[in-house]
This record gives C-alpha cells, sequence and structure tokens, in this order.
C-alpha cells in the first residue's frame, strides 16, 4: 500500500491537512478527557451543537459561527448543571444531549432533504471539504490550541488533585469551565469536516491507547496526538486504496475510526508485556 | 387538531399503541438504569446496535434479531475492556461506541445507495411501525416488565450494595448480565419509535423526573412508566402535523423534566431555595 501516491491529489491533500492538525489536536485535548473521564462530556458536545449547525443553515449563516454558539452554551450549561443531587451528573447530561439533538432533528424535518444533511452532520464528508473549511478549521483548532498550552499545567493538577488545585487558589469551576470550551472548540472545528461519531473517536480512541502505553502525562499527550495523525493518515490511505484499486468503497471517516480502535486494540495487547518489561 | 381525530387513522392508532408501550417500558427500566449509573452505557448500547441493524439488513434477517446479537457483544466487550485497571469505564464506552457506529457506517458505505433508509433506524419513524413490531414490542416488553418484577429485589439491592448481594450468596455477575440484557432488549425494542440515537432520552428523562417527584422506588418506577407513556402519546399527536416524530416525543420527555426539575416538591429548584 502507498501511503504517499494518493495525496498527489488536491482534494486528498486537503483532507490529508484537515485529519492532521484534528487528529493532533484532538488527541492532546483527548489525554485529559481521559483523565478525567469526561468521554460522555465530549459525546454530548459532539451531539448538541447539531441545533446550531442547522439554525445557521436554515437562516444562511455560517455553520461555525451557529455551531461555535451552541458548543459554547453547552460547555456553559454543562459546567453548572449537574450539581443536583437527586438528578446526577450523567442523567443531566444524557437529557441535555438528548434534546439538543432533538430540537436539530425537528427543526432540520421541516426542510426538504433532510436525510442528506443528516447523514452528512453524522458521518462528515472529509474528502469534499474546501479551501474556506480548512481555513476555519484551523483558525479554530489554532484557538483551541493557544487555549490548551497556556492551562495546561492547571488543567492536569485539576485532573489528579481537586482539593489542592482549590488551595493553590484556582477556581476548579472555571477550569472545569475551560476543559468543556476546549472540548467545544475541538468538536467545533471538526464536525462539519469529519462528522461527529468521528470527532468523538478522534478525542477518545487515541488518548485511551496512549493511556494504556505510558503514565507520564507529557508523554502520553505526545503519543496521543501522534496515534491521532498517523490513524488519520492511515485511515485516508487505506479508504482510498481500497476504494480505488479494489472497487470496494469505504467510507473515508468511517475507515479512520476503525483504523484508531485497531491501534487501541494493539496496544490494549501490548501493554501487558510493557508493564512486565518495566517491573 | 382534535386529538381523536388524528387517531382515527390505522398508522396513528399503530404510532399511539407503540409509544404507550415502549415511553411504559422505557421509564420503568430507566429507574434502574439511573440507579446503577448507566445513561453512558445505554447511549453507547444504542449507537453499537448500528452495525447490526445494517448487517441485519443486508442479509435480509430481522433487524431486531442483528441489534440484539450485536448489543450482546458490546455488552461482553464493554465488560472486558472495563475490567482492566488501566482502562476506565467511560474510555472503554467511548471506544466501544465509536469503534461500534464506525463498524456499521463502514459496512454501509461498502453497499450501494448509501443514506438509504438510514435516518429511520437513527432518529426513528413511528409512524410508520409495523404490525409485526407492535407484537415484538409487546412481547419484549411482557418479558422485561415480568423479569424486572420477579427479580425486584435482587436488582435493587444488586444497585445500592453489591457487596451485601454477595454476602447474601445472589449471583452478583449473573445478576449485573441480566441488567444490561434488560436494558439491551429495552433499547432494541424502542429503535422503531425513537430510533437508536435517541432510545437514551426515553429511558433517562422520565426516571429522572420521576425521581424528582418521590422517593420510593415502586412509586418512581410506576410514575416513571407513567410519563414515559405520556410523552409517547403527547409527542406522536404534535409530530402528526411535523415530521419528526421520535425526536419530538425527546422533547415532550425533556419539557417535563425541565418543569420538573423546577417545580417538584422537596427537590425543586423552587422548593430548594426557599
Amino acid at each position: 500500500m502507498n501511503l504517499f501516491e494518493p495525496f498527489t491529489i488536491p482534494y486528498m491533500q486537503r483532507a490529508l491537512l484537515e485529519v492532521l492538525v484534528l487528529g493532533a489536536l484532538a488527541g492532546a485535548v483527548g489525554v485529559l478527557v481521559v483523565l478525567r473521564r469526561l468521554a460522555f462530556v465530549g459525546d454530548a458536545l459532539t451531539h448538541t451543537v447539531f441545533p446550531g449547525l442547522v439554525i445557521a443553515h436554515l437562516l444562511g449563516r455560517s455553520l461555525l459561527a451557529g455551531a461555535l454558539a451552541f458548543g459554547v452554551l453547552t460547555a456553559v450549561l454543562l459546567t453548572f448543571l449537574g450539581s443536583h443531587r437527586r438528578v446526577g451528573d450523567d442523567a443531566a447530561l444524557a437529557i441535555l444531549l438528548t434534546s439538543l439533538f432533538s430540537l436539530g432533528v425537528v427543526l432540520i424535518s421541516r426542510t426538504r432533504g433532510f436525510t442528506a444533511d443528516l447523514t452528512v452532520f453524522l458521518f462528515g464528508r472529509v474528502l469534499a471539504i474546501d479551501r474556506t473549511d480548512l481555513a476555519q478549521t484551523l483558525a479554530v483548532a489554532g484557538m483551541a490550541a493557544i487555549i490548551l498550552t497556556l492551562a495546561h499545567k492547571e488543567l492536569v493538577l485539576r485532573a489528579f488533585d481537586p482539593e489542592a488545585t482549590a488551595a493553590m487558589g484556582y477556581r476548579t469551576r472555571v477550569l472545569d469551565l475551560v476543559l468543556n470550551l476546549l472540548i467545544a472548540l475541538v468538536v467545533v472545528a471538526a464536525v462539519e469536516a469529519v462528522g461527529t461519531v468521528l470527532v468523538i473517536a478522534l478525542i477518545v480512541v487515541p488518548a485511551a491507547a496512549a493511556r494504556l502505553l505510558t503514565d507520564r502525562v507529557a508523554a502520553m499527550t505526545a503519543l496521543a496526538c501522534l496515534l491521532g495523525a498517523a490513524g488519520g493518515w492511515l485511515g485516508l490511505a487505506v479508504s482510498y486504496e481500497v476504494s480505488v484499486d479494489h472497487d470496494l468503497r469505504l467510507a473515508a471517516g468511517a475507515t479512520i475510526v476503525v483504523v484508531l480502535v485497531a491501534m487501541f486494540l494493539l496496544a490494549a495487547a501490548v501493554a501487558p508485556l510493557r508493564r512486565r518489561w518495566a517491573r | 387538531m382534535t386529538l381523536l381525530d388524528a387517531f382515527a387513522d390505522g398508522f396513528a392508532r399503530r404510532a399511539l399503541l407503540e409509544a404507550v408501550m415502549v415511553g411504559g417500558l422505557c421509564g420503568a427500566v430507566g429507574v434502574h438504569v439511573l440507579l446503577r449509573r448507566l445513561p453512558f452505557f445505554t447511549m453507547a448500547l444504542g449507537h453499537a446496535t448500528f452495525p447490526g441493524v445494517v448487517v441485519a439488513a443486508l442479509v435480509g434477517i430481522s433487524l431486531f434479531a442483528g441489534a440484539a446479537a450485536f448489543g450482546a457483544v458490546v455488552v461482553v466487550v464493554v465488560a472486558l475492556l472495563g475490567a482492566r485497571d488501566r482502562v476506565d469505564d467511560t474510555s472503554a464506552v467511548g471506544v466501544t461506541l465509536s469503534g461500534a457506529f464506525a463498524l456499521g457506517v463502514l459496512l454501509l458505505s461498502a453497499q450501494a445507495g448509501f443514506s438509504r433508509d438510514l435516518t429511520a433506524y437513527l432518529v426513528g419513524s413511528i409512524v410508520t411501525v409495523r404490525p409485526a413490531d407492535l407484537v415484538t414490542t409487546a412481547l419484549v416488553a411482557a418479558a422485561v416488565l415480568a423479569t424486572l418484577a420477579a427479580l425486584h429485589k435482587e436488582l435493587v439491592l444488586g444497585a445500592f450494595d453489591r457487596g451485601g448481594l454477595a454476602a447474601l450468596g445472589y449471583p452478583v455477575l449473573a445478576l449485573d448480565v441480566v441488567m444490561l440484557l434488560l436494558i439491551e432488549a429495552t433499547v432494541v425494542s424502542s429503535i422503531p419509535a425513537v430510533g437508536t440515537i435517541l432510545a437514551v432520552a426515553l429511558i433517562v428523562a422520565p426516571a429522572a423526573t420521576a425521581r424528582l417527584w418521590t422517593e420510593r422506588l415502586r412509586a418512581t418506577m410506576a410514575l416513571a412508566a407513567a410519563l414515559g407513556a405520556t410523552s409517547g402519546v403527547v409527542g406522536v399527536a404534535i409530530s402528526l402535523q411535523w415530521r419528526a416524530a421520535g425526536a419530538t416525543i425527546v422533547l415532550v420527555a425533556a419539557a417535563l423534566f425541565a418543569v420538573s426539575l423546577v417545580v417538584a416538591p422537596r427537590h425543586g429548584l423552587l422548593a430548594r431555595a426557599t
């Protein structure tokens, strides 16, 4: 299989750049998500930006702006909701997630041809992104990268020792909001190009694999970035190869996810060996 | 629109019947889902049945059978992954969810006519529910509710005090698997009504609403079942004017929750503020 030849085509180049940037960014944010056990929050955010996309689409405004507005709104709601004793975090999350998603479905079902729109939203169209999409993704991803760099030390501390974080004078609520906003930015940067299912996979899977292979946060972050980007590259190459040479069409986004999950399973297989060796 | 006129049509009557059965079943099971903190798992189960549905559609067997078979696989995978000390439950569920869903998309994309019939599984299509679906739902609901009633004491004890359950000599793991399979059966049987993505809403929202109103468990389950059925009926009635019935049912269930969160006695926000 050729890892470079498919990427002489312009649309494949754009797709590659998109998944490399998103894979690395989602990997870095994903480590924090996995350490804090926030996979459900990530999943929720991928669904709650949907009504934003639909409303922007209906109004003829920028989809990115719509997604951003709802992403930020949900990040704020999620931070302050779920402190209710009898409801619980995960129940509140499930209700918020499904009701906002339903709102999007109800709104979009009023328009014609909504089946196609819904499918694109869920599974993305990574091979059909244009220069504008790419520029938008890069802008949002850059913003997320800056926030992540600035707040990384505090976010890691918050993940391991909330009491110490509070004692040192940081506001844990604010740090929680920052992390939720970061997840929202990754989702917004990615959702239009690659679909919700791929976004949650990019966030959770490389980070979970990296956590199996190392105990140090810095190494974990580097590894997760690497795995995310490599999975994107390999997935695109496999999808192209199989579709063009073997006449079996494989959706690009889904192929990337399956490659990432294969990497995770490989990591799960070698992790026990590593620990035996380290002992 | 008067409510009774709307239900004079055959398809509307079938949709109504399906909504009542699915809503009631989901509500009752949902109380256990909340007690065991399994909403994310339930969500994953919904997504993960997707490849089963795709395979069943391709091979030409019952969609229920395909979804149920894949759901059972996912129950095992999540249990195995979560048992490893370095993969926490949430990450195990996240990996399984996205992997299984992508597998379904991959299988589907390998076929011609990519998005064919996809949305019906994802967001439900209760107005096109067939008599055969009604029979399946009725059988599943009867079986699940009978099991819940028969094992009520053991399942509740297992949710609150696993150590106590083991000390009393009950098979804890077997009871856990029974509970997960009951949830799976509920998710699968609600796919025609609300779809794989939104099934979790009909399971979680009525139960969470009921917990705001009462503290006794049997009352919570009865109330949750009633709220689920009500959400179904009202959602179907509203959506006969619109198109997205499954999503409307979910919005009704969420609205009931939002109102209860504010006005419920003792646990509502108003009551707690004073």
